[in-house]
């Protein structure tokens, strides 16, 4: 459990976090979205202690990290590939990992194993490519068998297969009731492995809520699409049922204010053979970009935000 | 949601019943840390290799004066030696914020304190390794000229043991002093070029500015039976961090250097332990206070 209240973080007179509270729970995946400068890192250093935070709490299974008995075990950060001294072997890194929490060498050889990493044990990490780097620091994260995760951007760099792998990964940890909070900028990378999804802009909440809730206030939510032979006369049938219609490439309506049997019908009755029809569902990314953009216009008018 | 109140128990205990960094962990983990760069070992071999060869070259030299004491060679080779611990130093000081690596180690240790403590005992026991290493080297090359004049080299008596021991202090203290630069200013070329400053540039610019004979003082001017008065810049050069270290490879017997004070080996391994104490406090009440970025 990861609770974070009122946090705010200030750099001289530069606000990186402000007023940020949210809660990532056991068993669930959190995703942590935002664009870049948006404070997620900052957040995520503050958690874990590296930085005080200016107001505010940050707590990790009801305890401030500092605080925090035996961290590796309690928590499995990764914060950054550039974590990790570049001459150092991958192997050595997690030993020395390992050492300072008395872990033995065989849990070494085991999250070297789980991360695919085994054969380049002996490679110094300067020689890493980013994708290899973002599994040391998965590997890392693991060591101490945690019951919370802390993980910065961990797909950035990794090929189709490892995307597939951290998702999977994340999601089993998850399962087995281990709290994980996940940032990323990639928004249909979310989609496909959080439960739920806090978004921050310019260091403040913009949303805290399931994937099904973000996705619901899309725009294109509820909006049907539909391919038929003739898309004008289909479109003035719908428009005066009151529909909205935007017209696109190759016959294809997207229809928002009418539901997929409306617009079926509407079809019948002006005689317009159907192709294809279907409800279009929103995206985690429209959702996002809409945020993401409200928090920039209402940036100085700061009433209207605070009234949404 | 449901799935918070069906944590495995397994992975509930484990989170309590492991216990966390303590020092002697920290301390394994840092001597991993630091025999498993190749800096360190580089920086080794050259400095004793560099050490012993120009104490041969040195000694070479010096045997063809008549009252050669292959002893007074020993500590000659230090001149240039005396980097390597310096750079080994800085090394592990600031290596980590060099290269981001102090986010792994201060997430694993968010008091931070012992692991610069850490730091301290595991880059001595490297440093005394290395020390007593280039002491040896330096041994090796003055026996050749030593030989060559059929001069039997004595280590047990004389001023042998007492400076084959500043030497190695010597070091182990260049080496702490380097690690206490380097913690304190974060980054590798600054704390290398302070250190080198003033390790190596400060004493000789002060102690040609305190040469009574190049000096302005006429008070000095008079000397005849070697009863130099201390100067200002002598002063300052045997409480530098580098004019005191070179003190404890002066050996007792020579006196003070012209225009400075009588601090002897011992006093001038005390005012270099000064300086590591005060620089690694500063570090630590910066480590302490202010965030790690």
């Amino acid at each position: 459990m990861i609770e974070v209240e009122a946090l705010t973080k200030r750099y001289g007179s530069t606000t990186a976090v402000d007023g940020l509270t949210f809660t990532a729970r056991p068993g669930t995946v959190t995703g942590f979205l935002g664009p870049n400068g948006a404070g997620k890192s900052t957040t995520m250093r503050v958690v874990v202690g590296l930085e005080r935070p200016t107001s505010g709490t940050a707590t990790v299974a009801g305890r401030r990290y500092a605080d925090l008995p035996a961290p590796l075990h309690a928590v499995g950060v990764m914060l950054d590939a550039r974590s990790v001294h570049p001459g150092r072997t991958a192997y050595k890194h997690l030993l020395a990992m390992a050492q300072t929490h008395g872990i033995g060498k065989a849990r070494v050889r085991e999250v070297l194993a789980q991360t695919g990493l085994e054969p380049a044990a002996n490679r110094r990490a300067g020689t890493f490519s980013l994708g290899m780097g973002q599994r040391l620091g998965i590997a890392g994260a693991l060591l101490g068998d945690p019951a919370t995760l802390i993980l910065d951007e961990p797909v950035n760099g990794l090929d189709p297969d490892g995307v597939l792998w951290v998702r999977h990964l994340v999601r089993e940890l998850a399962a087995e009731g281990r709290t994980v909070l996940l940032s990323s900028h990639l928004m249909h990378e979310l989609a496909l492995c959080a439960d739920r999804v806090v978004i921050i802009g310019r260091g403040r909440l913009l949303a805290d809520a399931t994937v099904q809730e973000i996705v619901a206030r899309s725009e294109r939510a509820g909006a049907v699409r539909v391919r038929t032979t003739d898309p004008e006369a289909l479109a003035r049938e719908l428009l005066t049922a009151g529909a909205d219609v935007t017209p696109q490439d190759g016959g294809v309506l997207q229809v928002h204010g009418a539901s997929v049997d409306d617009v079926g019908t509407a079809a019948r009755r002006c005689g317009v053979t159907v192709l294809e029809l279907g409800a279009e569902s929103g995206s985690l990314e429209d959702a996002y970009l809409q945020l993401t953009g409200d928090s920039v216009e209402y940036r100085t008018a700061d009433t209207l935000g605070r009234t949404r | 949601m449901s799935a918070a109140t069906t944590v495995p128990g397994a992975a509930r205990a484990l989170a309590t019943a492991r216990s966390g960094p303590t020092f002697a962990r920290l301390l394994a983990a840092e001597w991993t840390k630091l025999t498993s760069l190749r800096s360190p070992w580089w920086v080794a071999a050259v400095t004793v290799l560099v050490t012993g060869a120009i104490t041969y070259l040195s000694a070479q030299a010096s045997s063809v004066d008549s009252g050669f004491q292959p002893v007074d060679s020993l500590s000659t080779g230090l001149v240039l030696g005396q980097v390597g611990p310096l750079v080994l130093g800085v090394l592990v000081g600031a290596g980590e914020f060099r290269t981001g690596a102090f986010r792994t180690t201060f997430t694993l240790a968010p008091r931070r304190l012992p692991v610069l403590a850490a730091q301290v005992l595991a880059l001595t026991a490297f440093a005394l390794a290395l020390a007593v290493a280039a002491t040896a080297a330096c041994v090796v090359g003055i026996w050749p000229p030593a030989a060559s004049r059929g001069i039997a080299v004595d280590l047990t008596g004389g001023d042998a043991p007492g400076l084959m021991l500043g030497m190695v202090a010597f070091g182990v203290g260049l080496a702490l002093f380097g690690l206490a630069l380097g913690a304190l200013v974060r980054r590798t070329v600054p704390a290398m070029l302070t250190g080198l400053f003033a390790v190596l540039i400060l004493p000789i610019v002060l102690m040609m500015v305190s040469d009574p004979m190049v000096g302005a003082d006429p008070a000095s001017t008079g000397l005849v039976d070697g009863a130099v008065p201390t100067t200002v810049p002598g002063t300052l050069m045997a409480f530098s961090p580098g004019g005191a270290a070179q003190l404890m490879t002066i050996p007792a017997s020579y006196g003070p250097i012209d225009g400075a004070p009588d601090l002897g080996p011992v006093g001038g391994g005390l005012v270099l332990l000064a300086w590591i104490v005060v620089l690694l406090a500063a570090a630590a009440v910066r480590l302490h206070a202010r965030d790690v970025r």
